[in-house]
């Protein structure tokens, strides 16, 4: 395997089959370079916790490799450079919020004097002194996002982090994440919300029954665009458009067409239509969003790529 | 050293240590001296038939023979259970992720664990000697009878052993909450291991040979011939009062390394599947 020092996350043929025959991740293969924020991103069962678990070293891979920061997963020197959450933040319930971030700074080895940074960063300070067992989800969740930044790491491993927060709470949890990537720091960030990814994120990995089936920038993913077109009779426009060498698949969507076509076609499209008695109210070019790409990408029987 | 404090500060900061802790006192000193006291002072037939014995027994310098008696059961038994909460909640919370998703080592995180169980023992015995020796001397002293105290190598050697059947029994514990991730049934296969099976397979000895080897390997059954080992040399008859009563199974030498045996397998065991197994979820 490369051991360079860009690449902060390696895997190359990564496998995960339960005893029970499951197979959870299926010969998984990434990279994910040092001070970008990576998206993963999957449906339910996909493999994306699994993976997780693996890059911490909580789950033994069957087969493959796996590199972490230069280092074997679950390993000391690989873990004191790491934040994370793994699904729903868990701590000792009979605790205040700051008396568990002082177990998990010893457990670290980390200074206590930057638990307060910590709690002041996801706005929990003025809770610190509660009981774990009475904190709303949402504030579980700041306190993991809390408990990863403890060690200042070079590496954030975060899975569903905005999981329980309200609107609010999720845009600053969003702008805490972009803050985060900025500079040096590597995020590696799973999860259900396309817009959240879409924001944050630098490139986008989409796995699959365990497999990568799509990696890339988001612009990269998203390049197919489409031409979407409003006009009446919807059913003659798409008689004139299924006639057109131009133009590829088209999806109706109640009273628009999407349409895959160049958009340099745009031009005599409207043409083609407007001649043959087609009113036509809208036609532009719409980018694809990330929601797109992933619903077309999972939808599909075959995985691809 | 760090991953040491953590684990003490769980243990000390937890509610569940200081009920276990009171419960044990309170039980002890109840059937130690409380009840026998009462029986002693409220039955003047009692009193003439046997009574002077029973005194005996609740005298200081009968403190070692009275309050080991009660470490193979009912100590033993209230150690399991903070040996489970302290392996298994962490199971049931999903804890463990936090704790081995930080620096320290699943192997460290586990021995830090076990000796911070070892360090929360302490108390138990200390304190609990120390009620026992103000019950006896309270009693002493109601009875006019003279205070004669056990020579400190003997209570040392009673503390040693209380602390030892204890960590033997903690480790269990430890051990049925890493195979069963969690606490519930830990605790539940730990009562009836100790209250039940143990009782039951002892009551067949005799009729079944098998039984009778494998009883000699029970955790009761060597803790009270240890027990009763050292409460021979000291009060010349083993056993305490009231329903702490200790017999000598087998020798001395063998409990101990039957003992010694078994809280090694316990732990390398633990430790074995904690730094094998994968951590799933909170369960």
């Amino acid at each position: 395997m490369a051991n360079g020092n860009d690449i902060v996350i390696e895997t190359r043929a990564l496998t995960k089959r339960y005893r029970a025959g499951i197979l959870a991740v299926d010969g998984l293969s990434m990279n994910v370079k040092r001070g970008e924020v990576y998206g993963f991103v999957g449906p339910n069962g996909a493999g994306k916790t699994t993976t997780l678990r693996m890059l911490l070293g909580l789950v033994h891979p069957t087969s493959g490799q796996c590199r972490v920061l230069g280092e074997k997963p679950g390993t000391p020197e690989a873990l004191g450079r790491i934040g994370t959450i793994v699904e729903t933040p868990a701590f000792y319930p009979y605790l205040s919020g700051r008396d568990n971030l002082k177990v998990l700074a010893r457990l670290a080895s980390t200074p206590y004097s930057r638990i307060d940074a910590a709690l002041d960063e996801v706005d929990l300070l003025g809770r610190a002194g509660d009981k774990f067992k009475s904190y709303s989800l949402g504030m579980k969740q700041r306190l993991g996002m809390a408990a990863a930044l403890l060690k200042d790491p070079d590496l954030l491993i975060l899975d569903e982090p905005t999981n329980g927060l309200d609107p609010a709470g999720m845009a600053e949890m969003r702008g805490l994440i972009r803050e985060l990537g900025r500079g040096e720091r590597t995020v590696f960030l799973s999860s259900h919300l396309m817009g959240e990814l879409e924001q944050i994120c630098d490139r986008i990995g989409v796995i699959k029954n365990g497999r990568i089936i799509a990696e890339g920038p988001l612009e990269e993913l998203r390049h197919g665009s489409r031409l979407k077109v409003r006009a009446a009779p919807l059913e003659r426009a798409r008689e004139l458009l299924d006639e057109m060498e131009v133009v590829g698949k088209i999806e109706q969507d109640t009273d628009t067409l999407l349409v895959e076509a160049d958009p340099a076609s745009t031009a005599a499209i409207n043409r083609k239509l407007v001649e043959a008695g087609v009113e036509v109210s809208e036609l532009f070019v719409a980018k694809l969003s990330l929601e797109n790409v992933f619903l077309s990408l999972t939808e599909e029987d075959e995985p691809r790529g | 050293m760090d991953s040491l404090i953590a684990e003490l500060t769980l243990l000390r900061k937890r509610v569940a240590t200081w009920i276990l802790l009171g419960f044990w006192l309170v039980l002890t000193i109840l059937f130690a001296y409380v009840l026998p006291y009462y029986a002693y002072k409220g039955d003047i037939r009692f009193r003439e038939r046997g009574g002077a014995a029973l005194l005996a027994i609740m005298l200081p310098h009968n403190l070692v023979a009275s309050l080991l008696s009660g470490f193979p059961f009912f100590g033993g038994t209230i150690i399991l259970i903070l040996g489970v909460l302290t392996m298994g909640s962490e199971y049931t919370w999903g804890t463990l992720t936090s704790a081995f998703t930080q620096r320290a080592s699943r192997l460290k995180v586990f021995f830090s664990k076990m000796l911070a169980l070892a360090i929360a023992i302490v108390p138990f015995v200390l304190l609990v000697f120390l009620l026992g020796f103000i019950a006896s001397l309270l009693i002493a002293l109601a009875e006019n009878q003279p205070i004669d105290l056990p020579s400190a190598w003997q209570v040392l050697q009673a503390l040693a052993i209380a602390w030892f059947i204890m960590a033997v029994w903690g480790s269990f514990g430890v051990l049925i909450a890493v195979l069963s991730r969690g606490t519930s049934l830990a605790i539940g296969l730990g009562l009836i291991y100790g209250l039940v099976l143990e009782g039951i397979i002892s009551a067949f000895t005799n009729e079944i040979t098998l039984l009778d080897y494998m009883s000699k390997a029970f955790l009761r059954t060597n803790g009270y011939s240890l027990v009763a080992s050292l409460a021979t040399t000291v009060t010349g008859g083993g056993g305490g009062p009231g329903g702490l009563q200790s017999s000598q199974i087998v020798s001395g030498t063998q409990a101990v390394l039957v003992l010694a045996l078994e809280i090694v397998v316990f732990i390398i065991v633990a430790a074995a599947l904690v730094r094998r197994r994968d951590v799933a979820g909170s369960s």
